[in-house]
């Protein structure tokens, strides 16, 4: 093997006194790709940073060397640095949004860059940066150049941050968490092209995600970081077979696979979170949460071992989880089997509409030009039974939030109606008597604003219990005490408040407090795209078991449409704030699917990197597309007819309702069979 | 605990320490000065006409022979009054309107926030001089000292209500939006209870930040006023007062005017400070809280 | 973090600071006169500034300090300086000298009729206008016909409403003939507004007078300068080659530019100033006594000052020489309750003067009164008081001096325009009014005192007074007019509803390098025609 382009040897960072990497030992070969995988906290950010050389000032190399090509960068001087930046080692960074500078042109950005790393005179620079966007399948790569960040769309400022970074042809490309501020479609598209362009340019990649599912089919590698320590690498396929560490083990488990349905089998979630960097178990730092610690892991920092060839691991018990003799699987909490409900409609939504009026100018209004509003939710008709749970997929743009929002009376409908039993819902929440408000709930989707932060977590709790259910004295306090057992927080978090909770925590307080009143039907608006992977397991987990015990129907909605598929009896797909396809959930990665659905099943990561990929972005809701609103994205799309008709309405053999031109039987021979899945 | 940790982390920085110190001294002198005045602050004290500052007479005696030591401790209270009063009065509307306009929004927002705006368009001490005047012109001038006071009270009130309502509103405008307002109106409260309980937390910060400054530049405007001799009448201890009547004596009696003027601008400041302290000392103790979760 | 916190907060505080900053030099340097600093040249100090002497005719050139002036026309002016500048470019028919007698100008000389209702003047010979133009008699009846004239719209109509008719009973001679007598006819020709115009004057401000100094040039609210009438009547007027008025916007910025040499002469200053100039080196100070006053009255139509009890008890609250020294710092003269002040020499008795000061007996007299008509002994007034001159001060004094007999006050300072608006002052019960120096005292009897005075602020009608003032502004029998006005001193100081605390002085500052300068009690009619550069 020859030497290494990338070697960590025992690398240790700090941040003042607090120790964010120990010891790590990593190597990267010429053209690998390496995967580097951890939750938030792990320090794989920190890792990504040091190897750049970009630690922030209260970072500290502590110890070890990093040596790119032979040269140790941790001993190098800033001037060194420089100079290897950008021709040796370049930057993907995580946010396109703010690594771009706002005043300069793309063009110039870039044409600086070459200027300053490859000595190009100014018109050689500019052509080549015109070069290096069309590399990164920019179209009308002349025009991009001339136009300012702000013009873009996310998906093409990440393209331009690609092309900045590859453009001077560095040796080594580091990527931190490329594509976590993109839209699923998106991301799986540029993920495709980074796969593209480093088979091209040879350069070999450090990849910095929280997302297995990403890392999975794009690394020759993958090493999972926790808690400031390397605690297992290994080839990518293996890693994913026959996990050793007991925490990549658990990191699998938590993923919703495409076709998993939780009646079968629910997820396995992790107890407990990522010790805090001050306060670092002494001996194997996943001990604490560890199903297998014994003594001597609490004890004992393990060593990293080489358990088979080209495959580490950090754990004592690894011999015994090889042998199969010890399971390091996080224990599953026991569900009820679902109870069969009578599909009575609670909810009925006829023809809804959404539509947020905008500001006309002073010219608008004297010329009596009537208000241009955008509709966010266009038309929409929806059943759905008592004690069911209806899942909505969609990218963001495409209304579901919006919908949900008009059944809990947030984001008053316009136009339709919509009935709770049978009483027909007032579109304003301020109009709804409380009796009503008690049937309808909701979970919002970020755990950090769901709760009032001065209130205790008691004080929260209390109030739909007081104003709702007209609860007082000891009878609050004693059901207070009963919502904070059924989501498995102790009792003395009532008196905390939500500063001192973690996100899971968080969301935990706030399904009881959502289900507090005994909702008839609760809205859960992405409940834990907002929480590490690790917790989203046991949320969602959470989620359906007070589901299932109180007899609630649930709105489940979701970007990501295998936990939506996992979760849901009934699955709706959204776009551009019309319904593409429902049907049961059972039968969602069964062909035919609409086009859009066949995209974003394509687009789930680990899934299979395979299939349709969708051009351009979201059209704008202000000027949403005729016809088939999704014909300009459409791989399929029949022209004329698509492009003019209002789509119709087709059933499939398999129950599903389709709103698409393309007969059925057409779209079943040009979709793919989903592959098997291990 | 929370208020604790607030001032521990206001006294650790020495110039929110020093503002701090200030403010109290000056509360202290608001309270006590005039019981502690060695002479009465209105008193001429005709064998000690015009003398420089000397043991006896701290600060010297002015143009009337009155001893200026007494009259800058006398003159703490009104003017601690007057601010504090006013600025209170102020925040207490502000904080209304604010919070109604930022949560409620549309056109009554459009309608407040553009009415303020022209408000604000205007320097405060102009605002203050109109008004003032409009009284006047209602009232006459044979008000009396207190209503006069009332006057400055008011106009302290009319010119910062819009300032406070702004900075109010724009939290509120932030926070109606978050999940946590939004789950309170699915949870059935009333707007009263969403406006105290769940918008204003968020904006007291801001509040007390703005309290504080406004605090400052009410005791400026005062001063302005009096300078001016529109706001409090003679021979009332008011520091605007003692410097324009000091400036009109300044080549026989400099002590007279340099002593409230130099007063006005170690107060002006402290509360300044002291708002700046008080901003750090939130700030960090949230940037504290989140680090924590 | 920390850093980006602090700054704004930094920003605010610095803020604070630069506006108190401001507040100080507003109050340190409140002299921003709109008028530029005159720019004179930086060598042009007070010991070189006078042109260099020449062996013939008048050398050196006067810069006067003065408040801006806004009307030129003799019979429009009011302000001192725009008095001070039309005196200078006309002459008065008689003057009144520094001791207030009446003193010829461009009359040398005057008979009275026995019934004293007949006045014939002889005028000057050999007077010019600045146009050339000779002076005549008619120029005299035009101006006097003029400022006379009921449809005229001048507001001296109604002080020449006595006079019968005006001849030119020569080429040089006039004469005037009265429907009364009136003793003091010679000083009403001798008003403000009474200096000589040319017949038939197309517009009577643009300076063609006979005056000892010519107009060279009039910027207006920055200098109006003014050259030697080579052609002056009077031999050896003017003694200056010439004279400018630059105009400043209040007295500080005038003593200012008379210590920094950019003007020569200040007229009228604050005590305070005054003081402060009086160690200067190179600067004469002057100061005299005038008969102007600052008035505190109280209206006796109605209660509580319709009874005498209540006037006299204010009377014996106040200690009008402690007032004197603190207010006036012992310049002027002390008051005596009567406009009569010690320059007007016989009519003055020096020998009445009101009630000593007796807190008690001011008390006891209070609550006798509350105690009979249940009204307040506190009394609990405001004391209305225009924001002018030392009067604020006045009145808080007077408060303190008061407070002490139990009489409770509250201080209203006004700004002029708001005090004499609307005639507010003329209306409230208790108020303090500046009055300025009068050549005869009838004036501020007729105005001020009398039942159907136009300004009888204090609403007091006393037969009594009303028979002496009549008696006195009548009678051709000068010690019988003595007699009047000592009387009406005794009545005032004993019963009369005001308080006059104190008469004001006039000050002057001039540079050392003039001679010859004398100033008068109303500073607008100082004339600076015979002063000389020192050699």
């Amino acid at each position: 093997m020859s030497a290494p382009l990338l070697e960590l040897r025992r690398l240790s960072v700090a941040y003042g006194g607090l120790t964010a990497l120990r010891e790590i030992d990593l190597s990267l070969q010429t053209g690998e790709t390496l995967g580097l995988v951890g939750e938030s906290g792990s320090g794989k950010t920190t890792l990504a940073l040091a190897v750049m050389g970009y630690l922030p000032p209260e970072g500290r190399v502590t110890g070890g060397e990093i040596r790119l090509a032979g040269r140790d960068l941790a001993a190098a001087t800033r001037a060194e640095l420089r100079a290897i930046w950008g021709i040796e080692l370049a930057l993907v960074p995580q946010d396109p949004f703010t690594s771009l500078n706002p005043a300069l042109k793309i063009g110039a950005q870039l044409a600086e860059g070459l200027r300053l790393h490859r000595g190009l005179t100014r018109a050689e620079a500019q052509a080549r940066a015109i070069e290096s966007l069309r590399e990164v399948r920019l179209p009308d790569a002349e025009r991009l150049a001339a136009a300012y960040p702000h013009q873009l769309s996310g998906g093409q400022q990440q393209r331009v941050l690609l092309a900045l970074a590859l453009s001077a042809r560095p040796r080594l490309l580091v990527l931190d968490e490329p594509t976590t501020a993109l839209d699923v479609t998106t991301e799986a598209t540029v993920l495709d092209l980074v796969r593209d362009l480093l088979a091209e340019t040879g350069a070999a990649a450090l990849y910095v995600s929280h997302n297995l599912g990403v890392v999975a089919g794009r690394t020759q590698r993958t090493a999972v970081l926790y808690a400031s320590e390397l605690v297992e690498d290994a080839p990518t396929a293996e890693l994913f077979q026959r996990p050793l560490h007991p925490y990549t083990r658990g990191l699998l488990d938590s993923l919703p696979r495409p076709g998993q349905r939780r009646a079968a089998q629910p997820l396995a979630g992790m107890a407990g979170r990522i010790p805090p960097l001050n306060d670092l178990p002494p001996g194997c730092v996943f001990a604490p949460r560890c199903p297998l610690a014994n003594e001597q892991c609490h004890a004992e920092r393990p060593p990293l071992e080489e358990a088979q060839p080209g495959h580490r691991v950090r754990c004592h018990r690894w011999p015994e989880i090889l042998a199969g003799t010890a399971d390091p699987a996080q224990p599953l909490t026991a569900t009820a089997p679902a109870l069969a409900r009578a599909a009575e409609p609670l909810l009925q939504l006829e023809d809804v509409t959404v539509a947020y009026p905008l500001r006309r100018t002073l010219a608008e209004v004297l010329a009596g030009q009537p208000r241009p509003a955008v509709q966010a939710v266009a038309g929409v008709d929806l059943q759905l039974g008592k004690g069911r749970t209806l899942g909505i997929v969609g990218e963001s743009g495409s209304g579901k939030t919006s919908l949900a929002r008009a059944i809990v009376g947030l984001a008053p409908h316009s136009g339709g109606e919509i009935h709770l039993l049978d009483l027909a819902l007032p579109p304003d929440v301020q109009q709804r008597a409380r009796p009503l408000l008690a049937q309808l709930q909701m979970v919002f989707q970020n755990p950090e604003e769901a709760l009032n932060p001065y209130l205790t977590i008691g004080e929260s709790l209390s109030r739909p219990l007081v104003n709702l259910l007209g609860l007082r004295g000891p009878a609050l306090a004693a059901r207070i005490n009963e919502l904070l057992e059924a989501v498995r927080l102790p009792a003395e978090y009532a008196a905390r408040r939500p500063g001192q909770l973690s996100g899971g925590e968080k969301q935990r307080v706030a399904i009881a407090r959502a289900f507090a009143a005994r909702p008839e039907l609760l809205v859960a608006d992405e409940p834990v795209s907002a929480l590490d992977v690790s917790v989203q397991a046991s949320i969602l987990n959470l989620l359906h078991r007070l589901q299932d015990e109180q007899g609630a129907a649930t709105i489940f909605i979701s970007h990501d449409i295998a936990v939506v598929a996992y979760l849901a009896d009934d699955v709706a797909v959204m776009y551009l704030g019309r319904l593409m396809q429902t049907g049961p959930a059972a039968a969602l990665f069964k062909p035919p699917h609409h086009p859009y659905t066949e995209a974003l099943l394509a687009a789930i990561p680990g899934g299979g990197a395979a299939g349709v990929r969708l051009a351009g972005e979201i059209p704008s809701a202000l000027h949403p597309p005729s016809g088939c609103p999704f014909h300009t994205r459409c791989p399929h799309s029949l022209g004329e007819l698509c492009e003019t008709e209002t789509p119709p309405w087709q059933a499939t053999a398999n129950g599903k309702q389709i709103f698409c031109h393309i007969p059925p039987a057409d779209l079943l021979a040009l979709q793919p069979r989903p592959e098997a899945r291990p | 605990m929370r208020q604790h940790s607030i001032v521990r982390r206001l006294l650790a920085d020495p110039a929110s320490a020093l503002g701090a110190a200030i403010v109290a001294l000056f509360v202290l002198a608001a309270v006590f000065g005039p019981a502690l005045t060695p002479f009465d602050p209105n008193q001429s004290i005709y064998e000690s006409v015009r003398v420089p500052p000397s043991a006896q007479h701290w600060f010297g005696t002015d143009h009337l022979a009155r001893d200026v030591f007494s009259r800058v401790l006398a003159g703490a209270r009104s003017a601690l009054l007057l601010a504090g009063g006013g600025t209170l009065v102020a925040v207490l509307f502000g904080t209304a309107i604010g919070l109604v306009s930022g949560f409620r929004g549309g056109w009554l927002d459009e309608v407040l926030m553009r009415f303020f705006d022209a408000l604000l368009s205007l320097p405060a001490l102009l605002l203050a001089l109109l008004l003032l005047g409009t009284l006047r012109a209602a009232y006459g001038e044979s008000v009396s000292a207190i209503g006069r006071g009332l006057g400055v009270f008011l106009v302290l009130a009319v010119v910062y209500t819009p300032i406070v309502a702004r900075v109010v509103r724009s939290v509120a405008l932030g926070v109606r939006g978050r999940a946590w307002v939004e789950a309170a109106r699915l949870q059935g409260e009333r707007l009263p209870r969403i406006l105290l309980r769940e918008i204003l937390p968020a904006a007291l910060p801001a509040l007390a930040v703005e309290a504080a400054l406004r605090f400052s530049y009410a005791i400026f405007l005062i001063s302005s006023l009096g300078f001016l001799g529109v706001g409090v009448q003679p021979p009332n201890p008011d520091w605007g007062l003692m410097v324009n009547e000091g400036r009109r004596n300044l080549s026989q009696v400099p002590w007279a005017m340099w002593a409230p003027a130099v007063t006005i601008a170690v107060v002006v400041v402290g509360a300044n400070l002291l708002a700046d302290g008080l901003k750090r000392a939130l700030m960090e103790r949230d940037l504290q809280r989140e680090k924590d979760a | 973090m920390k850093r980006s916190v602090s700054t704004p907060g930094r920003a605010g505080t610095l803020f604070a600071l630069l506006a108190v900053l401001t507040l100080l030099l507003v109050a340190c340097a409140p002299a921003a006169a709109p008028t530029d600093t005159p720019a004179e040249p930086a060598a042009e100090t007070p010991a070189e500034s006078p042109a260099e002497p020449a062996a013939s005719g008048p050398s050196g050139t006067l810069r006067v300090a003065f408040q801006p002036i806004v009307a030129t026309d003799p019979g429009l002016i009011s302000s001192d300086s725009e008095v001070f500048v039309a005196n200078h470019v006309f002459d008065y028919l008689v003057d009144v000298d520094p001791q207030s007698n009446i003193a010829p100008r461009l009359a040398t000389d005057w008979t009275i009729s026995e019934d004293g209702l007949t006045y014939t003047f002889t005028l000057a010979e050999g007077v010019t206008f600045h146009d050339g133009s000779p002076f005549s008699a008619a120029d005299v009846v035009y101006t006097f016909d003029r400022l006379r004239d009921p449809d005229g719209g001048l507001a001296t109509a109604s002080l020449y409403g006595d006079i019968a008719s005006i001849e030119a009973t020569g080429d040089l001679e006039v004469t005037f003939t009265l429907t009364a007598a009136n003793p003091f006819f010679l000083y009403d020709l001798s008003d403000n507004h009474a200096l000589i115009i040319k017949a038939g004057a197309a517009d009577p401000g643009d300076f063609n007078g006979t005056g000892p100094f010519k107009v060279v040039s009039y910027t207006p609210e920055d200098r109006i300068v003014l050259e030697a009438n080579p052609a002056y009547f009077q031999a050896g007027k003017p003694g200056l080659a010439g004279l400018e008025v630059i105009f400043f916007a209040d007295d500080q910025a005038m003593v200012d530019a008379l210590r920094g040499g950019q003007v020569d002469l200040v007229l009228r200053m604050s005590t305070a100033l005054f003081e402060s100039l009086k160690t200067e080196a190179g600067i004469t100070t002057l100061d005299i006594p005038t008969n102007g006053f600052d008035l505190v009255r109280l209206r006796a139509d109605r209660a509580p000052g319709n009874d005498p009890r209540v006037i006299q008890a204010l009377k014996l609250a106040t200690d009008r020489t402690a007032i004197w020294q603190l207010v006036q710092q012992g310049y002027g003269a002390v008051g005596n309750d009567s406009p009569v002040g010690p320059l007007y020499g016989p009519y003055h008795d020096p020998a009445i003067v009101p009630v000593v000061r007796d807190v008690n007996a001011a008390r006891a007299l209070l609550e006798e009164w509350a105690a009979e008509t249940g009204g307040d002994p506190a009394l609990n007034l405001v004391l209305h008081v225009p924001d002018s001159g030392g009067r604020p001060d006045l009145a808080a004094v007077l408060q303190q001096q008061w407070a002490e007999a139990g009489i409770v006050v509250e201080i209203s300072v006004e700004p002029e325009s708001v005090y004499y608006g609307d005639n507010g002052w003329l209306e409230v019960d208790l108020g303090i009014t500046g009055w300025g120096s009068r050549p005869y005292p009838q004036f501020y009897f007729t105005q001020m005192l009398a039942s159907d005075g136009e300004w009888n602020e204090a609403h007091w009608s006393d037969a009594e007074v009303d028979a002496l003032i009549a008696t006195a502004g009548s009678t051709l029998n000068e010690a019988e007019r003595v007699d009047a006005y000592r009387q009406l001193q005794s009545i005032l100081a004993s019963r009369g509803p005001v308080i006059i605390p104190y008469y004001f002085a006039q000050f002057g500052a001039i540079s050392e390098a003039f001679l010859g300068f004398e100033m008068k009690a109303f500073a607008g009619r100082t004339d600076v025609s015979g002063v000389t550069l020192a050699p």
